[in-house]
């Protein structure tokens, strides 16, 4: 009880003084590490389109390569994750009452681990020691010290992940009977998904350990691709359910509007908890290994994780439609235009949203068997994750930066900058309609992925291509122009914003909404039946690759 | 009545040929997914009998034990592997495979279900771990092919299934003794 009143108190108080100092410093030196890796992987990301559309020869000691590998596992893997824990801690603290100081820690010893683990990386691949792209499939071997910084960046993770445990069961002790904040309930999602997802790559790579030091000779490829996109699918959710965590929570009280259902929002955070791991193996539809009839029911799994998509989809156009009308929005579509599309608060996440439709078809097509034979090994499925992740996700997280970040320096969202955050937003969109755009239609016409500048000898169907990479060089152009925009917009905000007291937008539910029932915070029975997924999922294919198992291959070093 | 309903539609979906050949041709697959699935729809659809045939239920299930002992003996019987073989060989069994896992199965659990006591429920959450755990070892241990239909290597995909199902319910029946279940009430 008396805890409980304590922990009350501390509530009240976060409100009145606002952010605690001591999270917000956990928060920006994540939000900073994000920020530093988005300018490096962004640089190298016009690099690698300058060399891909042939405008650009790197040199020799800098191969397309080692540029590809870089970008990849800076953007993808840190930039997102450090992203998301300076995000997400934020919102336990705010949400929770504080972050518990064996937490914090917690957080700072996966903020060190995940450092050594990058520079780990990056030397590896800097010293063209690891142009193993990101995917790091063998045969393909890096050094050892390559997979030795991933163990380093998955303990961070995990530490992390153990630290929201933690203060989530820490918050329900003292809240019996209290349903936790709908942040929180998505922080908590997260981060289940993100150690049980990673629980397969992290074998994978215990694997690739002794095989790329050579005390053991060969690795089974299949096994090893098959932990990955467990891993790689995953992680493409956890960006999702992070991105929608504002979306449902945030956007809603940005733009005057109410949370639609707290329930709703938990139910698609629990399904995509529940279903999403198996999603892993629509990566892998022309793998060798693999049974067309287990491919076919697989099929299933993946077009599953497109129902709770669809369920925000609805939800969140219900929210506009509402505040639209709250805003003096008349007939059919007259809310669309009350809603504040000056606000780049607004607007970012909007224009990431209205992404996702055409993101997510494409996404289908990917699922969809014989589609995929036409654009597997294409651009195509460049241009699809650059506009998944690097548009309805990225784009999520550039908005959520022009309130979080003055809100943890205890800073203010200036008009001006305001105005040039949808500056950012508009570069970003064009650029990306030019690079994704030109992607997908070149992917279409067959050009590859995952290869440096070819003319094939001047052959006509790779030259009918060049016009497009160009465009596609123009939109990294602009790309690059918007991160430069992002991130100078972020170290202003953390640093030289003026003075002042911004909000933690924290939606509302309706005044009529019903009682979210406290069930939903059965834990333990979600993850079992996530394991019983994941476990009746991969015990067939698995089996029989290890059953059935090649001789195995030994390191391959291409390079 | 919406659930029978579904239940229903379920049903019909899972007899169709094409998906009733489609989920049989993969051993753990019929196991693990069809014939559950065939139980769920009985599950659902009781909804239907028991506001028909209330009268019925009272009179031959009134504690509910009878209808665990239906479920758990047609349950079982469905775990042989002769059983799973003979569905796919004889039109016949296929049909009693169709008809009970749903109706002499699915509905008496549903029905048995609420009027069982913490004890009965445990009882059935046990026995279908110990089986799966029994399957595990019979399915792994063996050495030469049990199924006509089904190749050694899905025999040991089925006894490994089985194996990571037991396992979850392990780990859930511990979380379940050892957190405090009045939080979630």
């Amino acid at each position: 009880m008396e805890q409980a009143i304590q922990s009350t108190l501390r509530e009240k108080a976060n409100r009145a003084l606002g952010v605690n100092l001591k999270d917000a410093k956990l928060s920006k030196a994540y939000l900073s590490v994000s920020f530093i890796t988005l300018l490096v992987g962004g640089i190298l990301g016009l690099l690698q389109g300058l060399e891909r559309s042939g405008l650009l020869e790197l040199p020799a000691w800098l191969n397309y390569y080692q540029v590809l590998t870089a970008h990849g596992i800076l953007l993808i893997l840190i930039f997102t994750s450090t992203f998301t824990i300076g995000y997400l801690y934020a919102g336990v603290s705010h949400t929770l009452g504080g972050l518990l100081p064996k937490v914090r820690k917690m957080a700072w010893t996966g903020f060190v681990l995940m450092l050594i683990g990058v520079a780990l990386v990056v030397i590896t691949i800097v010293a063209n020691e690891a142009s193993v792209l990101y995917t790091f499939y063998p045969p393909l071997a890096a050094s050892p010290v390559f997979y030795i910084g991933l163990v380093f960046v998955v303990l961070g993770i995990w530490s992390c992940c153990f630290g929201v445990f933690i203060n989530y069961n820490h918050w329900r002790k003292n809240h019996r009977g209290e349903v936790t904040p709908l942040l929180a309930f998505f922080a908590m999602g997260v981060f289940v998904l993100w150690f049980f997802g990673s629980l397969g790559v992290t074998t994978e790579v215990l694997t690739l350990i002794p095989w790329s030091l050579g005390w053991k000779e060969t690795i089974n490829v299949m096994v090893s691709r098959t932990l990955f996109w467990s891993f790689g699918h995953t992680l493409v959710n956890i960006w999702y359910i992070v991105a929608t965590s504002a979306w449902y929570v945030v956007v809603p009280k940005i733009i005057g509007g109410r949370v639609f259902s707290d329930k709703l929002a938990r139910l698609v955070v629990v399904l995509l908890v529940i279903l999403n791991i198996p999603g892993g193996f629509h990566h892998q539809i022309i793998d060798p290994g693999i049974s067309e009839s287990v491919k076919f029911l697989h099929v299933f799994m993946s077009i599953s994780i497109a129902f709770p998509s669809l369920m925000t989809a609805f939800a969140m156009f219900a929210v506009f439609e509402r505040a639209g009308r709250k805003l003096g929005g008349k007939g059919l579509l007259g809310w669309f235009k009350k809603l504040p599309w000056g606000d780049v608060r607004f607007l970012a996440p909007m224009v990431a949203m209205i992404a996702f439709i055409p993101a997510g078809a494409g996404g289908i097509v990917n699922t969809s068997n014989q589609m995929n034979q036409v654009i597997h090994n294409t651009l195509w499925v460049v241009g699809h994750f650059h506009l998944t992740v690097g548009t309805s996700v990225v784009l999520t997280f550039f908005g959520i930066c022009y309130w979080l970040i003055p809100y943890l320096a205890k800073r203010k969202l200036t008009p001006q900058m305001n105005k040039l955050g949808v500056i950012q937003t508009i570069i970003w969109t064009v650029g990306m309609i030019l690079m994704s755009g030109s992607q997908h239609l070149v992917g279409l016409l067959g050009d590859p992925r995952r290869t440096a500048f070819t003319t094939y000898g001047d052959h006509n169907t790779a030259l009918s291509w060049v016009p497009y990479e160009y465009v596609m060089g123009i939109g990294a152009t602009l790309l690059l122009i918007g991160v430069i925009i992002q991130v100078y917009a972020v170290f202003n905000m953390m640093f030289f914003a003026p003075k002042g007291e911004t909000e933690f937008p924290i939606g509302e539910p309706e005044d009529d909404a019903l009682p979210t029932p406290i069930w939903m915070e059965r834990w333990g029975l979600w993850i079992v039946l996530m394991l019983m997924v994941v476990a009746m999922a991969y015990v067939v294919p698995v089996v029989d690759f290890i059953v059935n198992a090649p001789p195995g291959s030994p390191p391959i070093k291409t390079w | 009545m919406k659930q029978a309903m579904y239940g229903l539609l379920l049903y019909i979906f899972l007899i169709l040929p094409p998906v009733a050949n489609l989920l049989e041709s993969i051993m753990i697959v019929h196991m693990h997914t069809q014939m559950p699935l065939l139980v769920f729809s009985g599950f659902l659809m009781a909804q239907f009998f028991q506001l028909r045939f209330p009268r019925f239920f009272a009179k031959w299930n009134q504690n509910g034990v009878p209808g665990l002992l239906l479920f758990l003996i047609v349950w079982s019987y469905w775990m042989i592997p002769r059983a799973m073989d003979e569905a796919i060989t004889i039109q016949v069994v296929e049909i009693f495979k169709f008809i009970s896992l749903p109706f002499l199965a699915g509905v008496p659990l549903r029905d048995s279900w609420k009027k069982l006591s913490t004890f009965g429920k445990g009882f059935i959450y046990v026995f279908i771990m110990l089986i799966f755990s029994l399957m595990a070892v019979l399915y792994i241990g063996t050495d030469e092919q049990i199924c006509n239909n089904y190749l050694e290597v899905d025999q040991k995909t089925l006894g490994w299934g089985s194996l990571a199902m037991a396992a979850c319910m392990i780990i859930y029946g511990i979380q379940f003794i050892f957190t405090d279940q009045s939080t979630y009430e």
